[in-house]
């Protein structure tokens, strides 16, 4: 049906000429087309491009509604003009302008990006708040309510006429846009998808969330106060209430309808809020835009009611918001009055049923119109290193006691693994393994007692410092990173190297023709082998983990056996949870047992096996177990 | 002296009553975070929204005393279309997407206000007699006094019928386990829209009861979100009648900055504290931690 | 494919029509408040210059140099925010073909956006807007050639009235409420000024301020009862105020209130309600049939609009002999051109009647040292209102005359 055209060209290579094509456009408009008005809302959309590629590193790229956008962009603008209105240059003033948005985004983001969802969003709402509140009565410094005017300046000599400032802008722009692209596209950009699907394997593996979580946002911040700049100089004068709420409101929908993750989407998103005030005055033109936008939104649900399907609310929900405002459109007497209003209702219609915007909707018709080429990938190289030698124990984990409430989930546990051992935890379920080892990786602190990962002790409860420390470990219950593609979630976590590197550690799990496979649609077995790759990619001192068998069939478990085998061979220190026995005797040296939250037996696989209280604590004592025969014995005869 | 502390204490009063209006809508939230852990960031035009019903109520003729049920209804409907439109579908793919979408649902709602009702404030009649009571020195307004009473009537009211109806046990269930609810036979979608109807009804009652203080507009209740969040994140979303003590403390140290900062400055230290509030302990004063299991 | 060709059909025939319209008629632009806590003034203004209008063009239009124009109206809400004034000003300004824009009532919008019709030369009628910043921004920038006038009484007129009000009650210890806007700064800076003009009989015991959407007036009032003030100056809008008199009902501070003309607003007077009577203001209008040369408009608005009581009566009343006053002044210059207009304006020939008053040569060429060449009120225009049961009365009987008779310069 549809034609794919092959370009032979690589995707990324498409989407620059694209960027450099739109900013050419963009630039020669004004020799065109003249008009003050025009290129008023020109400059606009360029700052206001500006200020959404930052927000989207919050919203789109962190996933995480951030309400104080406005304000740190009120703040910047203020800064800047407060600058300007001390005789600063013009290139000082928009740094001026970052660092007055930077610095208290800072001081928000220290309390704020511990918290996720709503309570993230109510700090940021308050901050917001609280902003406006401090700018409005600084009125020795802001003028509060009445406003400050200052006089645009030049930039060196060069007087900055409409056309002139809006090359700026647009210049600003250009960078801004290249240079996201550039962080948020790099191992930066990875660490916080990663971060979005599993915080807990993201500090685990020693990316850390926290870190990327306060760059982003920082990034995020000096954006807005650097757009915040260039809107003082381009309106001339600020007042505190135009950063509230409903300019929040304005850029979320810009964002989110635009596209997030996506600076196209942002730059989209730009332009649409930038026009669509202008276009609400023209009703025709509205009605026709929002009748195409209804006729869109209706072929979903019509192609499922023809397959004799009800269509579900994700399907029927935009159609209803889009009709809403075509009736608006059609039937207001006034459709200006309704601009929150429609604004609301396309804003829905997005949220519900164009989750990547309108950029996104867009990106995928593209590809499959176009076939890119592929980006190659390079040879394998790296693989299992061995392991450098710490001294003495590997291990050391003393007195260890972990309670919830008033159960005691680690009862007072010593476990000593000597460097390059491999050491088995066996013990029943509910006996406290997986708490043992969340211990020593850092995520719970223990109550009592001490962990030193090869002579360092690393702080109590942190997972980074455990990490940092030389632990790395793979988790009972899969935490993939499902955003990413294997090869990415290797460089994710990957502390040196590149993607050959990366490829290599793909190798050594036996993923390397899996690759570009996102984790979203891998097996379950490919992805508990991809979670050894992460942790052996942070070359950590001690491996930890935690039933890697679980749930594989027979041939993966083989695999599974030859690859620890090939890790121990490195000389890596192992510690193995399990609970299938013959794979613990094959692979380790030294078995500790767990029941009940203590420690009971340490010995070789074959003293544990024979153990009477190890085998009491898996199958019962002889007592029960005389006691079960004679019932059943009883009920035969 | 006596001068000084009187005023003082006439902020803090009229601050206070004030403030169980905010532990009014807080409760509200209390009510769909228990049932769906989704709270409506559009609950403030839930409020207004009653008001303005409340008011065209009145406006037909009918008396206060039925008004104000019947608003409560039509919040109720409000809350339950709140859920089905903005919520249902992010519990569904159990993201976080019902914030957007309760901000958008809230956005509409005011538009919507400003175009029935026009945007400008109305005063809203109550039965209750002008003029104002004096207690020690202290004057308070009949409808400071209702908002008291009325907050707390209703708290109480379902908090009862939660406790003593099948239907509140029931909806304590879900609450607690919306999987386990289901396999014995409990609705657990029922259960959340019906949290979110009562939450709808608490609003429109809110609205009514704070109306004749605020007077009606479309952005009377723009503020009162967030200052409801203060009280439920101070007091923590599983705090019951934590509420009542956390919206009277609000409301206090809101009139006492404006009195004594500058009128500007009022809601500053509530939105320092929920910072803070937040920063330290998300879970509240008056709630529980919550662990951590991989 | 039928919602396309009814899309193309409405295309073309609004291209059509408009293209058609070009040739005849004149295009004035009405900017103001048309929501937002400003909104009955806004509207008010618009409302009463679209019944001149219509009267207007019910008449043939305009005789311009022996065509005759009818008067095309182009309307825009600033919302009373200064960025929203800002842009329509600029939008306003870009149009090309509009010949005179009538309207503004936040002075915050008129210091924002009129600059962009002084650039292109357009001429503006304020109305109703009284803070003195409207015009004192272009004496102070020294600006040799205005377009702009102002047709209100401006705050140095109210606030004489207000303090000469006070003194007259025989106060001695006021308060000042206002509130942040310009509006309510500039009209604090204006009672200051003409207090100590006055001879410094009164004593401003307290200095209050409050913002916009502030319901909640306890604390300002508490401060300014324990100071001791036996009357209350306020400068503020409708809702602020309304809260302002329910405020000093509930504390039993039974003081009289004393402030700018906004106190004649209809959300000030129906939501203070009983507690707001007794309040007294500088008004140009009074909506009082009575009256006989008010009659007519009154009759006429209430008829057009099917309303019993006019929002803003002194905005309504103001819009229209503004709106009267331009058409006489671009039949006189016989052109739609704003500067051919303006010059029109300084120097009208015809006395013109009008709601308020019979208008001859109200502005005079523009001279940047006296902002009064610009204004079109004084003193002699103005009379104090004040509130009762609802609607604005005459507060002094006797100044009935001057709504009745000639302007006085």
């Amino acid at each position: 049906m549809l034609v794919r055209v092959n370009l032979g060209l690589r995707e990324k290579t498409a989407e620059r000429v694209m960027r450099l094509t739109l900013f050419f456009c963009l630039a020669a408009l004004p020799l065109l087309w003249h008009g003050e008005y025009a290129l008023g809302l020109l400059t606009l959309m360029a700052v206001y491009g500006v200020l959404l590629i930052g927000l989207d590193a919050t919203v789109g790229y962190l996933g995480q509604i951030n309400l104080a956008h406005a304000a740190l962009f009120g703040l910047g603008a203020y800064g800047a003009a407060l600058a300007i209105q001390s005789e600063v240059p013009l290139p000082l003033a928009l740094l001026v302008g970052i660092a007055a948005a930077l610095i208290p985004g800072a001081v928000l983001a220290l309390p704020a990006l511990r918290l996720e969802g709503p309570q993230f969003a109510l700090s940021t709402l308050s901050f917001a708040t609280l902003t406006v509140i401090f700018l409005n009565e600084s009125e020795s410094v802001t003028n509060g309510a009445l406003g400050l005017s200052i006089i645009r300046p030049s930039l060196f000599t060069i007087v900055l006429n409409s056309t002139r400032f809006y090359w700026l802008c647009l210049l600003v722009l250009f960078v801004t846009w290249w240079a996201s692209q550039l962080l948020l596209r790099s191992r930066f950009g990875l660490a916080i998808e990663a971060l979005r699907d599993s915080p807990t394997a993201t500090d685990a593996l020693g990316i850390g969330t926290l870190r990327h979580k306060i760059l982003a946002f920082a990034w995020g911040s000096a954006l807005a106060g650097l757009a915040g700049a260039l809107h003082a100089i381009n309106f001339g004068y600020l007042q505190p209430a135009a950063f509230g709420y409903d300019l929040m409101v304005i850029l979320l929908l810009g964002v989110v309808f635009g596209g997030r993750r996506n600076q196209w989407g942002a730059f989209a998103g730009a332009a649409v809020v930038t026009m669509l005030p202008n276009l609400l005055s023209n009703r025709t033109l509205f009605s026709s835009l929002v009748t195409f936008g209804c006729l869109l939104a209706i072929v979903s649900p019509i192609r499922t009611l023809l397959s004799r399907k009800m269509p579900s609310f994700r399907q029927t929900a935009p159609v209803a918001a889009m009709g809403g405002a075509l009736a608006l459109a059609l039937f207001a007497s006034n459709v200006e009055e309704w601009r929150k209003g429609i604004f609301a209702l396309f804003l829905f219609a997005a949220v519900v049923g164009l989750p990547d915007g309108i950029a996104g909707a867009l990106t995928a018709i593209l590809r499959k119109v176009i076939c890119f080429a592929p980006d190659p990938l390079p040879v394998a190289t790296g693989g299992i290193q061995p392991a450098k030698n710490g001294a003495g124990l590997a291990l050391q984990a003393l007195n260890l006691c972990k309670s919830f409430g008033g159960v005691k989930a680690v009862d007072n546990v010593t476990l000593e693994i000597i460097t390059g051992e491999t050491h088995g935890l066996i013990g029943p379920n509910g006996s406290g393994k997986t708490t043992l080892v969340n211990l020593i990786s850092g995520l719970y602190k223990a109550d009592s007692g001490s962990v030193e990962i090869s002579g360092v002790r690393p702080i109590p409860g942190s997972l980074m410092s455990a990490c940092s420390a030389g632990s790395a470990r793979t988790f009972q219950n899969l935490q993939p990173f499902s955003g990413l593609t294997a090869l990415e979630s290797i460089m994710v976590c990957q502390r040196y190297g590149g993607i050959s590197e990366a490829m290599g550690w793909l190798h050594v799990v036996g993923l390397e023709a899996k690759a570009r496979l996102r984790c979203s649609e891998m097996s379950y077995g490919d992805l508990r082998f991809l979670e050894i790759a992460r942790a052996l990619a942070t070359r950590p001192y001690v491996l930890m983990l935690d039933e890697p068998a679980a749930g594989m069939s027979k041939p993966d478990i083989i695999r599974l056996v030859d690859l620890v085998t090939s890790i121990k061979r490195a000389g890596i220190t192992i510690l193995l949870i399990e609970h299938h026995q013959d794979v613990v005797a094959e692979l380790c040296d030294r078995v500790s047992v767990m029941d009940g939250g203590q420690l009971i037996a340490l010995g070789t696989s074959d003293q544990v096996r024979r153990n009477p209280k190890v085998i009491e604590a898996y199958l019962g004592s002889d007592e029960t177990a005389i006691q079960a025969k004679s019932e059943i014995g009883a009920q035969l005869c | 002296m006596n001068a000084e502390f009187l005023a003082l204490a006439q902020m803090a009063v009229g601050g206070g009553l004030m403030g169980m209006a905010y532990a009014l809508v807080a409760y509200g939230f209390q009510l769909t975070y228990a049932a769906g852990k989704a709270v409506n960031f559009g609950q403030g035009e839930l409020v207004m929204l009653g008001a303005f019903t409340g008011l065209s109520l009145i406006g037909i003729g009918l008396p206060y005393w039925a008004a104000v049920p019947v608003a409560m209804v039509a919040g109720a409907a409000l809350g339950w279309f709140v859920e089905r439109a903005a919520v249902r579908l992010a519990l569904q793919q159990r993201n976080e997407g019902w914030i957007l979408l309760t901000i958008i649902v809230g956005l509409f709602g005011v538009s919507a206000a400003e175009n029935i009702w026009g945007r400008d404030d109305k005063p809203f009649p109550v039965p209750w007699p002008e003029g104002a009571l004096e207690f020690f020195g202290i004057s308070v307004t009949w409808p400071e006094l209702a908002i008291a009473s009325g907050a707390l009537g209703i708290m109480a009211l379902v908090e009862l019928a939660k406790r003593y109806t099948m239907l509140g046990i029931a909806v304590q269930a879900v609450s607690a386990d919306p999987d386990a609810a289901e396999l014995c036979g409990i609705r657990s979608k029922s259960a959340i829209s019906l949290s979110w109807a009562v939450s709808g009804a608490a609003a429109a009652f809110a609205g009514t009861i704070i109306a004749p203080v605020t007077t009606v507009g479309p952005t009377m209740a723009a503020a009162l979100t967030l200052k409801a969040f203060s009280v439920a994140v101070v007091a923590g979303l599983d705090s019951g009648f934590g509420l009542v003590l956390a919206g009277i403390a609000l409301g206090s140290a809101e009139n006492l900055s404006g009195f004594l900062l500058g009128s500007g400055w009022r809601e500053a230290p509530g939105l320092i504290l929920l910072i803070l509030a937040l920063a330290l302990r998300p879970q509240g004063i008056f709630g529980k931690k919550i662990i951590r299991k991989v | 494919m039928k919602a396309s060709r009814f899309i193309l059909t409405v295309l073309l025939s609004t291209s059509l029509s408009t293209g058609a319209m070009a040739a005849d008629v004149v295009k004035i632009a009405i900017t103001g408040p048309f929501s937002g806590g400003s909104a009955p003034m806004g509207i008010s203004m618009r409302d009463g210059a679209k019944l001149a209008i219509s009267q207007i063009n019910q008449n043939g239009g305009i005789n311009v140099g022996g065509t005759r124009m009818k008067i095309e109206l182009i309307e825009r809400d600033d919302e009373g925010k200064n960025d929203r004034g800002a842009l329509v000003a600029q939008e306003i300004s870009s149009m090309g073909d509009i010949s005179a824009v009538i309207g503004t009532v936040n002075t915050g919008v008129a210091v924002m956006g009129d600059k962009y019709y002084v650039e292109k030369g357009i001429v503006k009628i304020i109305t109703p807007a009284a803070g003195s910043a409207s015009m004192t921004q272009w004496s102070k920038a020294g600006t040799k050639d205005l377009p702009i006038f102002r047709f209100a009484a401006h705050d140095g007129i109210q606030a004489q009235m207000v303090v000469e009000q006070a003194t007259r009650l025989g106060l001695k210890k006021v308060a000042i409420l206002h509130d942040a806007t310009n509006y309510g700064v500039s009209g604090r800076d204006d009672l200051i000024e003409q207090i100590k003009k006055q001879g410094g009989k009164l004593k401003v015991v307290a200095i209050e301020k409050f913002a916009i959407g502030d319901k909640d007036m306890t604390g300002q009032l508490i401060k300014a009862k324990v100071s001791g003030a036996q009357g209350i100056l306020l400068w503020g809008i409708g809702p602020e105020l309304a809260a302002v008199a329910s405020g000093k009902e509930k504390l039993g501070f039974k003081v009289p209130m004393i402030g700018g003309w906004t106190l004649s607003m209809s959300n000030f007077i129906d939501t203070a309600g009983a507690a707001g009577n007794g309040a007294l203001m500088p008004q140009t209008f009074i909506e009082d049939e009575s009256i006989q040369r008010a009659r007519p408009f009154i009759q006429a608005y209430h008829k057009a609009y099917g309303v019993a009581k006019i929002p803003s009566p002194v905005s309504a009343a103001q819009g229209y002999d503004a709106t009267m006053l331009l058409a006489e002044a671009i039949h006189e210059a016989g052109s739609t051109k704003p500067t051919q207009i303006k010059a029109s304006l300084e120097n009208l020939k015809t006395t013109v009647k009008g709601a308020i008053a019979d208008w001859k040569k109200p502005w005079s060429k523009w001279d940047p040292q006296n902002v009064e060449t610009h204004e079109a009120f004084r003193r002699g225009n103005t009379v104090m209102g004040k509130v009762m049961n609802g609607r604005v009365v005459l507060a002094n009987p006797s100044e009935k005359v001057v709504l009745e008779g000639k302007r006085v310069k």
